[in-house]
């Protein structure tokens, strides 16, 4: 281990982690077709060479299915993750830098966000969207902003009463010059961060209120639908139905979880110049 | 590093806890045993069956919200009804001595038997008959009364039943409702039922069992079963029961039927409970932003190409390991069934119809006419894995004849609406004829004035369907019923409009307990719950 310092086994965590959701994305959508085609003459086999995930009661190729399923997922946890990293950088810093009645409205959003769990809340919204990928990706990108908003809003207080920043202010730059020049790059490291780290929350939110029947529809392969039929089958003995996608579910979860911290490794300036 | 491995571990954990913790709601709770252990080697009377959780009657066991005549069609079990069905679906009296129908056809008059008691020790008299009918017609939001002007006392053992119009089979709707006592009802009677029949609700725990005891003194022959206990359950979660010794019958399903359980056997049942899917027959319009008919399906010709290009055996192989019948019709099997209905399979010939009919094959392999493709959505509701697999097979066959298929899960919530324009996959089959009327027959006052479920018309159809219903005897309607099939020009066949193309029926399976005889059955109606409770107290313990 010695041979790699600390900075290059991180930059090395972060190709590997590109390179395998790069592949995940990539074979999923090259799926899109297989993923979907029935074949009875197949059904119901055990992990082989020619199918190393099996298949399922349909006879579907459940290792196209699975790659399929996180290719959605990981989809659907970029839109939400953007959307909702989006809207807490906004709310976060209006909340902190004008005035007391903003701050107190916005405070009490995220508290009351906070307050309910996701994913009661996350299904509210899917179900009242009409389900689908629409439905989810809405869901999750409403719920996911409140605890980075306010990660946001507290690191914008701090800085406010810090020396460089009231200088500027006494010279008379403008809220927008100072908010843009002074604020959002020093900002940005943890915005990154927390923004990476919502993918895995987004994506297991996804398949757990897929895996209710609040998400995306039964013929679509998503990873949820995948592992909520599979649960019919666990019982006649069926374990590669939920085994495979499951571990590969947590190896893209996990996955993101390394890039984000090997991000903030780098960009944090406690260890950025390690 | 090693806060990292920790933070992976955490990981791990955390999911596999989001999924566990998923899984849980799907197991139910142990079903609450106290006597059946020690009951031994003594004669059993006592059986424990698991039904799937939608057989729970939601409103209770009161017939006006659908207890044996709802959707779902069964003998009522606690309460007693005039009539009864045979064993081949044709009609037998239970509480009624006799019954009659004037000429007309506007007034039928039953003579009720005079021995009959509540299990409160009331007797049970014609005014019970007229309150329930008449509080059945008022409540009921399952089951069409509208047929019905009112019920009428006449003295204690005869009722008057005062039709709007004529209803030739009324016979298979008294075989369904179960009677009440007036004295006895409230808003509360689904919660406490009391009744005349052959059982006695002892105790409900809502969202796990019914217990049923025999009722002591039953006016009919004495229940060999005393004691029946339903468990509301998935039918994994019955597999997993029956696998653990835990009930004596544990419905399942198709895909488990490999499974080879200990001290159980498989037991099938008949049923007309199939499944299908209609074919909209009219070109594409809207109205109050509904989109009615289907511009590929409104093509005769298409209809009777699909029809013959499914190949119904494979599909059972594939779908139902084998445990089901090929379906041609919504009523096989039944007294009005006309087997004109029957259709082999025949792909060459639905390929030749579609060549005829100038549906040309493109270069993808789909047909084309005059720029319509030749394709359509399949819907199936998402939670029933079966009509996703019928759907799937479908899709996969009619690709051979150059159609394209694409299946869609849909909620319950959108599925009527749309299926007004797109096949949806359906589960019908019930012991009344009437069901050929909901299907088929067209109501003027909805929609776009054609058929409720699928847009089709026709008048000959129709008329001969009212003809049924006006028929002075039963005999003769079940002629006219097929007549309206196929009449020999024209009908809902092959050779006629064919709005429905018919799958297959879905045989009900069950592990029974060795040792268990189950009493012979009749032909199951749709709905895995009930029906093979109908006859619970001839089933015997050897």
């Amino acid at each position: 281990m010695k041979i790699l310092n600390r900075r290059q086994r991180v930059i090395l965590g972060i190709i590997f982690s590109i390179i395998f959701l790069a592949a995940v994305c990539i074979f999923g959508s090259l799926g899109t077709e297989a993923a979907r085609v029935t074949d009875f003459s197949r059904k119901n086999l055990a992990p082989c060479a020619e199918y190393i995930f099996g298949t399922d009661w349909l006879g579907r190729d459940m290792l196209v299915r699975t790659l399929k399923g996180l290719s959605i997922s990981i989809f659907i946890g970029i839109a939400a993750a953007a959307f909702s990293a989006a809207v807490a950088l906004v709310l976060g810093i209006a909340s902190a830098t004008m005035g007391k009645t903003v701050d107190a409205v916005i405070s009490f959003i995220i508290d009351l966000i906070m307050g309910v769990p996701h994913i009661l809340l996350l299904i509210l919204i899917s179900v009242a969207l009409g389900k689908g990928l629409k439905g989810v990706v809405i869901g999750v990108a409403l719920t996911h902003w409140a605890s980075l908003a306010r990660l946001i809003r507290a690191e914008v207080i701090q800085l406010r009463e810090s020396p460089y920043i009231q200088i500027a202010a006494k010279l008379g730059k403008s809220k927008w010059y100072i908010a843009r020049k002074h604020m959002i790059p020093h900002l940005l490291p943890q915005f990154l961060v927390g923004l990476v780290l919502l993918f895995p929350h987004a994506i297991l939110h996804e398949s757990s209120v897929t895996f209710l029947g609040f998400g995306l529809s039964t013929e679509q392969p998503a990873i949820g639908i995948v592992l909520s039929e599979s649960m019919k089958y666990l019982v006649t003995g069926k374990w590669w139905l939920a085994l495979f996608p499951g571990i590969l579910l947590v190896a893209t979860v996990m996955v993101f979880y390394v890039l984000g911290e090997s991000m903030r490794k780098l960009l944090d300036p406690g260890s950025a110049h390690e | 590093m090693k806060k990292r491995a920790i933070a992976i571990l955490c990981t791990i954990v955390l999911a596999g806890g989001l999924l566990a913790g998923c899984g849980q709601p799907k197991e139910t709770q142990k079903p609450a045993q106290t006597d059946r252990e020690t009951t031994g080697s003594e004669t059993k009377d006592e059986v424990v069956v698991t039904m799937p959780t939608t057989s729970e009657p939601q409103s209770g066991f009161d017939p006006a919200y659908g207890w044996g005549a709802g959707e779902h069609v069964h003998e009522p079990l606690i309460q007693s009804t005039l009539t009864v069905t045979t064993q081949d679906l044709e009609i037998d009296k239970d509480l009624a001595a006799d019954y009659s129908v004037s000429e007309d056809g506007l007034t039928w008059t039953v003579k009720i038997r005079d021995d009959v008691k509540f299990t409160d020790g009331e007797p049970l008299t014609a005014q019970d008959v007229a309150f329930t009918y008449n509080n059945c017609k008022e409540k009921s939001s399952v089951n069409d009364f509208t047929m019905l002007d009112e019920a009428v006392a006449v003295d204690d053992t005869t009722v008057e039943f005062h039709m709007t119009e004529p209803y030739s089979i009324w016979p298979y709707t008294m075989a369904v409702v179960g009677i009440v006592p007036e004295h006895a009802y409230d808003e509360n009677y689904g919660q406490n039922p009391i009744g005349s029949g052959r059982y006695i609700m002892k105790q409900w725990d809502k969202g796990q069992q019914v217990i049923f005891e025999a009722n002591p003194d039953y006016y009919g022959e004495e229940p060999k079963i005393k004691k029946v206990t339903v468990l509301f359950m998935e039918e994994d979660a019955a597999l997993a029961a029956a696998m653990a010794g835990e009930v004596d019958v544990a419905h399942t399903a198709a895909s488990y039927s490999d499974q080879a359980i200990n001290g159980y056997d498989l037991f099938r049942v008949d049923t007309v409970d199939n499944r299908g899917f209609n074919l909209p027959t009219v070109e594409p319009q809207e109205k109050d932003g509904i989109t009615y008919g289907n511009a590929f399906t409104s093509d005769v010709n298409v209809r009777r190409a699909i029809n013959i290009g499914i190949d119904r055996g494979e599909m059972i192989e594939n779908v139902l390991n084998g445990y089901g019948t090929a379906a041609y019709s919504v009523c096989d099997k039944m007294p009005w069934y006309n087997e004109e209905y029957e259709v082999a399979y025949d792909p060459e010939e639905a390929k030749r119809i579609l060549d005829e009919a100038g549906w040309k094959e493109g270069e993808d392999g789909i047909r084309e006419k005059d720029g319509v493709r030749a394709e359509f959505t399949l819907m199936f509701a998402s939670d029933d894995s079966v009509r996703q697999a019928l759907a799937e097979d479908t899709a996969n066959q009619l690709k051979e004849i150059g159609i394209e298929v694409t299946t869609e899960g849909v909620g319950w919530d959108v599925a009527y609406d749309r299926a007004q324009s797109e096949p949806l996959m359906w589960g019908w089959g019930a012991h009344t004829p009437m069901e050929l009327y909901n299907i088929y027959h067209t109501l003027s006052d909805s929609g776009i004035g054609l058929a409720e479920y699928s847009p089709y018309g026709n008048e000959t159809v129709n008329r001969y369907m009212d003809e049924a219903l006006k028929a002075s005897s039963l005999e003769e309607s079940y002629d006219l019923w097929k007549k309206a099939q196929w009449d020999g020009t024209t009908g809902i066949t092959q050779q006629g409009d064919i709005p429905w193309i018919w799958l297959c029926n879905v045989d009900h399976l069950y592990f029974v307990r060795d040792g268990l005889q189950i009493a012979e059955q009749k032909i199951h109606p749709h709905g895995h719950g009930w029906s093979l409770v109908n006859n619970v107290d001839q089933w015997t313990w050897e």
